[in-house]
């Protein structure tokens, strides 16, 4: 920090600042500033038109982007929650294993392999009222007569959205709790086992705050994700039916391509960024929470 | 005597239950997988039919056979798409890493002014989803000229990777004791030495795991493919997969036919990668 020579941390972080900046941000203020404009692909002229914040105005009193947007919350919350219960539960499983550790793993793993645009393909035939596997399996065991109209109705089709969203990306927070088990320290367990702790306790007060920065950094990593949820959503669904399963990064992609109004998308595209900012500000607090705990403690 | 037969009915109990749990656990994770395998071997009309047929009749390769016999007779380029997806995605890996740890030894090692905002600030460009960058980021590729090439999805990929891989490697480095690399520096090794001998090989699996991430990202990834690659010079296989789509209609055979070729190359790194996975080293050898 003191005279010209860079420091050593600066040196190391240039190459990654310098890729993102070209990367990243250059197109983000593009972006920006065109959120400012009446921009339309089919009219390139209108990019150096400037309306201040009218496009932001008309999103505000704008229902089908808040509907998208609580959609999108609910959503979240719904599959992060779901994803980090299953994921503690499959890593405990595994970490248990005595044999096949390895090929475990690699099962685990296996929904992380599947590109979400394929995710999507898989659960659209999977979930298809006609010939979708589990239509096909409730009818062959006598559970229901009806097909039932998986993507077709609403509010099922936001369910079956969330199986595929929890089905994908269960394994991240499986891998990264694992990955946080097997590097923890056994000591601690088993002075905790000599002490008379039940493996409820030994759980909670012990395991589980050592696990928790590994938790939140998968927490993270998903809340960003949101991108994943377009993928999959695009293909299942198409936002469909009547937009019921919409979700702020369908919307805007619809905005931007199909309507072609790209200064409108790009504000909503602000907005929804805020969203994620918000998300990742929040479990980062949290994780530098979780890691002074551990420091404190070991 | 009726303790110990008690408790070791228990024990038993307790592992079928486990053994179970692990058993349907993998069930569920591979299901959907081993339903796309399944049906790119089976003939459309199995596939459609109605009643289902639960039992495969007639299994064939011949969906593997139309995909590379050339466009024309059903086929798509897939050996181009495969070495696009491949050249790419090892390519923008190595590079990510390489930058992840730099960058992550630099949060974990070292005390400079602003670093929570520094690395909150390399996080948050994480937010901005590649369907959101893929315009821009499109009329920019334009104007250089590096419009479906292989570096610039190259150079987009590292920039998608890299908070990802500062993060996680930030996060295994810090679980190295620093006494570690301080010992070996007060017995005569130089910095430098003390990360290659001591600090690298104990962040082993969190690089390791911090690659899978990347290289599956870059793998999978279709929002930024589909808008900078046209044509078979850079088209990489998620965006492939499209090729199967009409319409209306949707190739079943032939795309799970596809699914199956993109997902193996990936399980196989997993596979050889995943050794390097085993942690608990650094356990021990503080106390020790």
């Amino acid at each position: 920090m003191k005279g010209f020579k860079p420091s050593a941390p600066f040196l190391l972080l240039l190459p990654a600042m310098i890729v993102l900046a070209a990367v990243v941000v250059v197109p983000l203020l593009l972006s920006l500033y065109s959120s400012f404009t009446p921009f339309r692909l089919t009219k390139p002229e209108t990019f150096f038109v400037f309306v201040g914040f009218r496009n932001y105005l008309s999103i505000l009193s704008n229902t089908d982007f808040w509907w998208a947007f609580g959609r999108t919350v609910l959503l979240l919350t719904i599959a992060l929650n779901l994803e980090m219960l299953l994921g503690l539960g499959l890593a405990m499983l595994v970490e248990k294993a005595t044999r096949g550790q390895r090929i475990l793993r690699t099962l685990m793993m296996f929904p992380m392999m599947f590109s979400p645009i394929l995710v999507g393909f898989q659960f659209k035939f999977m979930f298809n009222d006609n010939i979708g596997l589990v239509n096909n399996a409730l009818q062959s065991l006598g559970l229901t007569q009806d097909a039932i109209p998986w993507l077709i109705e609403g509010h099922l089709a936001f369910i079956a959205i969330s199986i595929a969203e929890i089905w994908s990306s269960t394994a991240i927070f499986a891998i990264l709790i694992l990955a946080g088990l097997l590097a923890m320290p056994k000591e601690p367990i088993e002075a905790a086992r000599v002490d008379g702790c039940t493996p409820w306790q030994t759980f909670r007060y012990v395991t589980w705050p050592f696990v928790m920065p590994f938790a939140y950094i998968a927490m993270t990593i998903r809340s960003l994700d949101v991108a994943r949820a377009y993928d999959i959503v695009k293909i299942m669904t198409d936002g469909g039916p009547a937009g019921r399963t919409e979700l702020l990064w369908t919307l805007v992609a619809r905005t931007a391509y199909s309507d072609g109004r790209m200064g409108m998308a790009n504000a909503m595209a602000y907005f929804s960024i805020l969203l994620s900012i918000a998300f990742t500000v929040y479990f980062f607090n949290k994780l530098a929470a979780a890691r002074t705990q551990i420091g404190a403690e070991w | 005597m009726d303790e110990n037969s008690a408790a070791r009915l228990k024990r038993r109990l307790t592992g079928i239950v486990y053994r179970i749990g692990l058993f349907l656990a993998m069930l569920t994770i591979c299901l959907p997988g081993l339903w796309i395998v399944l049906s790119s071997l089976r003939p459309t009309v199995e596939i459609m039919a109605k009643p289902p047929v639960w039992i495969p009749q007639d299994i064939s390769f011949d969906a593997y056979v139309a995909m590379f016999s050339g466009i024309g007779k059903g086929g798509i380029p897939v050996i181009e798409y495969f070495r696009n997806s491949l050249i790419i995605s090892v390519t923008s890996t190595v590079i990510a890493v390489a930058i992840g740890m730099a960058g992550g030894y630099a949060f974990a090692r070292y005390r400079f002014r602003g670093k929570s905002s520094v690395f909150l600030g390399l996080m948050l460009t994480r937010t901005v989803p590649g369907i959101a960058l893929s315009l821009p980021l499109f009329f920019l590729y334009v104007r250089l000229g590096i419009i479906d090439t292989h570096f610039g999805l190259i150079l987009a990929y590292v920039a998608l990777n890299v908070p990802f891989t500062i993060w996680l490697i930030d996060g295994f480095f810090r679980q190295v004791p620093k006494d570690l690399a301080e010992a070996a520096q007060i017995d005569g090794c130089t910095r430098w030495q003390a990360f290659w001998q001591v600090e690298f090989p104990l962040a082993g699996p969190g690089i390791a795991s911090a690659a899978i991430f990347a290289f599956l990202t870059c793998w999978n990834e279709f929002a930024l493919a589909s808008q900078l690659t046209r044509s078979v010079s850079a088209k990489t296989l998620p965006v492939g997969l499209l090729d199967y789509t009409a319409e209306f209609t949707i190739d079943w055979r032939g795309m799970c036919a596809l699914a199956v070729v993109m997902i193996i190359p990936a399980l196989t790194l997993t596979y050889i990668v995943q050794k390097h996975l085993v942690g608990g080293l650094t356990s021990g050898a503080v106390k020790g």
